[in-house]
């Protein structure tokens, strides 16, 4: 009897941990990835005097802050429509929207971006904005070109920047090097420049740091060759070569000194503009997009410069050009496209709004409304803003829209840039991956 | 007889109760009912219908057959993943697992404040699983972290742990060794369990700790030994937050990191491939389902239950 009842427990207890290893099992691993599978639009609000829309963005909670602001002005200044914030930081924003989406529960109006437009585009989550009722006179062909896919104009950018390389005067200084010209420098000058600086400045201070994580570097070095990293129907236009050549500087940056060790290298990349060299003073230069300067210098507490990407004079052709910070898009299954429409024009062209926003959202896009704030930026943003007047006359033309799938290519460059920098593969081999793996992920 | 028309009554009043009971009980279990349907059944079958489809999360589904299944398996970072992922079961959990069992061990020599040390060494375990302490881990092994300092001491010039290709991965299995705590407190109960006499007799025939340990601890405690290996493994396989976290998302560096569920979220978050996550997830619960059927079978050969 003692026998059996023993037996019996033993058997239960091992049925019980059966029981909570396959449900743990089934449930953990299967939970994470649903979705509902119709796609149903929703409206918000009914149709009487009072509109409500929905408004998504990105950021940090200044820019909540400001948004909100933003809303209760153009609240104010359209009374019967009211704007419903719906915000959350960069790396949520994308996850969440996506998941609005599958459930049917689009944002009347959002914020887009370059690498994901496409996607939202081509699956016709967004509209035609061009069919609604926006002001776009004061914004220059060229900036409109960049959310126009197939013709039809998917995004409308909130502001300008510009991938450039920002200088510290000071770490230059204590390393006894002169700030170089950046409307003759090309790059060898810029690795040369570099490795002077590291050099000059002792130990745990360095020329420049590793420029390869980011393809936006890459598009720059394609379009000063004549070439482009994508072309307009979406194929890649870059050649091997010049993707070679790409990753060889980086080994020809630690060859001499001119930027840290592989390691180090991926450790900083990991840590943002405050962790970065020009950010705690380890470093006298770095490739950045022109609205971090403002970042960048707060945390270095020094005057930082922007300078003219290397080799804009070497070649043929200027390769640096505007893009765009973010762009306003609003949903193709929304209720109350001429409310959204009137948030948009609001958002782009009120002179008011555009007081409250400054160049959080880039530097704006709509030219009578970027004079009228030039003088209310700070220093940095100031210096910025005259940086882009200048660059104004050299840039030729804008790249086109990247196709579906680029916002792979952020990963994908990552990944490869490291293998060179560890040695693991030649700037040949990784410039060959590169390609084919860029074709495979944008062939969707 | 009257104490069996007792009984007898007693029992039709239980069975009475019973059935008043079911619908009671039916009434309270609806919640958790519509629970189990609504979030975790119709999600996993969804997953698996979403498998056999091109799902973005933008647009309709459209079916493809097992072409996501087919396309997993010509795909180099799925294999990669997969290494990945099982380099890290099987040399962290056996670890971890070792080092919970020894640490309990001397607990259980009846420590003053025991239920002080218990509490400390069992946070790590509450906090491993953070994004907190993921960060943290970042700094400790970084370039010029908290352990390159001490290496410093020693006259050794470390490297940046977290961000080389060949020691990544190392630093998130010393992460997960490190949160020992829920093991070590489940054989710590288990320890409890086994009674002194055995130990009595065993110091009077002349044995020692090692041969204690061996003969009479070991064999006590493998069904506590293999309840913990069953959720450790699963719990591993599933790694998530310190990878994302350590390695910014993005499984390097060079996918050094990249865990089965991350390149899954990557997947279907980042490329928009739901289909494809999904199709992961399932071969993933085959995966685990396989590795759990593995372990029962094996258990009857070395798992010992003697109540």
């Amino acid at each position: 009897m003692r026998v059996t009842s023993n037996r019996r427990t033993a058997r239960r207890s091992r049925r019980s941990v059966a029981l909570v290893a396959l449900t743990a099992s089934g449930a953990l691993a299967l939970s994470a990835c649903s979705g509902d599978s119709g796609a149903m639009p929703e409206g918000d609000g009914g149709d009487g005097d009072d509109v409500n829309i929905r408004f998504a963005w990105w950021g940090s909670d200044d820019r909540h802050k400001s948004t909100q602001e933003l809303i209760d002005l153009f609240e104010e200044k359209n009374p019967g429509i009211t704007v419903t914030p719906d915000y959350t930081d960069w790396g949520g924003y994308w996850d969440k929207l996506a998941t609005t989406v599958a459930g049917g529960d689009t944002p009347d109006v959002m914020t887009q971006e370059e690498r994901f437009i496409s996607d939202y585009a081509t699956r016709g989550v967004i509209a035609d904005m061009s069919q609604l009722d926006i002001d776009t006179a004061e914004i220059s062909d060229e900036i409109l070109a960049t959310g126009t896919i197939d013709d039809k104009l998917y995004g409308i950018a909130t502001g300008v920047n510009a991938y450039s390389l920002v200088a510290d005067p000071q770490v230059f200084a204590d390393a006894g090097v002169e700030v170089p010209d950046d409307t003759a420098w090309t790059w060898e000058d810029y690795v040369k420049v570099a490795g002077e600086v590291s050099k000059g400045a002792g130990d745990g201070v360095w020329g420049t740091q590793d420029y390869g994580f980011n393809e936006a570097g890459l598009s720059v070095m394609a379009r000063q060759k004549g070439e482009t990293l994508y072309n307009a129907d979406g194929t890649l236009g870059v050649s091997e070569e010049t993707v070679a050549a790409f990753f060889q500087l980086s080994l020809d940056l630690m060859a001499n000194d001119g930027q840290p060790d592989a390691s180090r290298t991926v450790e900083i990349q990991n840590a943002g503009p405050e962790g970065s060299l020009l950010g705690t003073n380890k470093g006298a230069m770095g490739v950045w997009w022109t609205n971090q300067l403002g970042a960048l210098s707060e945390s270095s507490g020094r005057e930082l410069e922007l300078l003219r990407m290397p080799g804009e004079s070497q070649f043929d052709r200027t390769g640096m050009y505007f893009k765009p910070a973010m762009y306003y898009s609003v949903s193709a299954t929304t209720e109350h496209p001429e409310e959204s429409a009137k948030f948009v024009d609001f958002l782009l062209n009120d002179p008011e709004a555009a007081a409250i926003m400054l160049t959080d959202r880039g530097l704006p896009s709509n030219l009578t409304v970027r004079e009228s704030i030039l003088g209310d930026l700070a220093d940095a943003d100031q210096r910025m803003a005259e940086f882009m007047a200048d660059l104004e006359d050299e840039i030729v033309d804008s790249p086109p829209v990247p196709p579906n799938g680029s916002g792979d290519v952020q990963d994908i460059i990552t990944r490869i840039n490291t293998e060179v920098l560890f040695g693991d593969s030649t700037p040949q081999e990784a410039a060959k991956a590169f390609i084919s793996e860029v074709e495979a992920a944008t062939a969707g | 007889m009257a104490v069996i028309q007792e009984v007898a009554r007693a029992r039709s009043i239980g069975r009475e109760r019973r059935k008043g009971d079911g619908k009671a009980a039916a009434v309270f279990l609806a919640p958790w009912f519509a629970g189990l349907v609504l979030i975790t059944a119709f999600p996993l079958l969804a997953s698996l219908y979403l498998s056999f489809t091109d799902y973005s999360l933008l647009a309709a589904p459209n079916w493809v057959g097992v072409e996501n299944y087919t396309a997993m398996f010509s795909d180099p970072r799925f294999y990669q993943a997969l290494k990945v992922t099982f380099l890290y079961v099987f040399i962290s959990v056996p670890l971890q697992l070792a080092a919970a069992l020894a640490l309990a061990m001397v607990l259980d020599k009846g420590l003053r404040g025991l239920a002080f040390y218990r509490s400390v060494y069992y946070l790590p375990s509450l906090l491993g699983g953070s994004v907190a302490i993921a960060i943290l881990w970042r700094q400790v092994f970084g370039a010029d972290g908290l352990v390159n300092q001490v290496l410093a001491f020693f006259g050794v010039e470390g490297y940046g742990w977290v961000s080389h290709p060949d020691y990544a991965l190392g630093t998130l299995m010393v992460l997960n060794v490190w949160t020992f705590g829920a093991p070590m407190v489940i054989f710590l109960a288990g320890l409890r369990q086994i009674p002194a006499m055995y130990y009595e007799a065993a110091s009077i025939d002349g044995a020692g700790r090692w041969r204690q340990f061996r003969n009479i601890t070991l064999p006590l405690l493998t069904p506590i030994v293999f309840f913990n290996l069953v959720l450790q493994l699963i719990g591993a396989f599933q790694t998530f937050t310190q990878a994302f976290i350590v390695s910014g998302g993005t499984g390097g560096p060079v996918d050094s990191t990249l865990f089965y569920t991350l390149y899954l979220y990557e997947k279907g978050f980042g490329s928009y491939q739901m289909g494809y996550a999904s199709a992961m997830a399932w071969f993933l619960l085959l995966i685990i389902a396989g590795m759990t059927a593995v372990n029962f079978l094996a258990s009857k050969f070395w798992v010992f239950y003697d109540d």
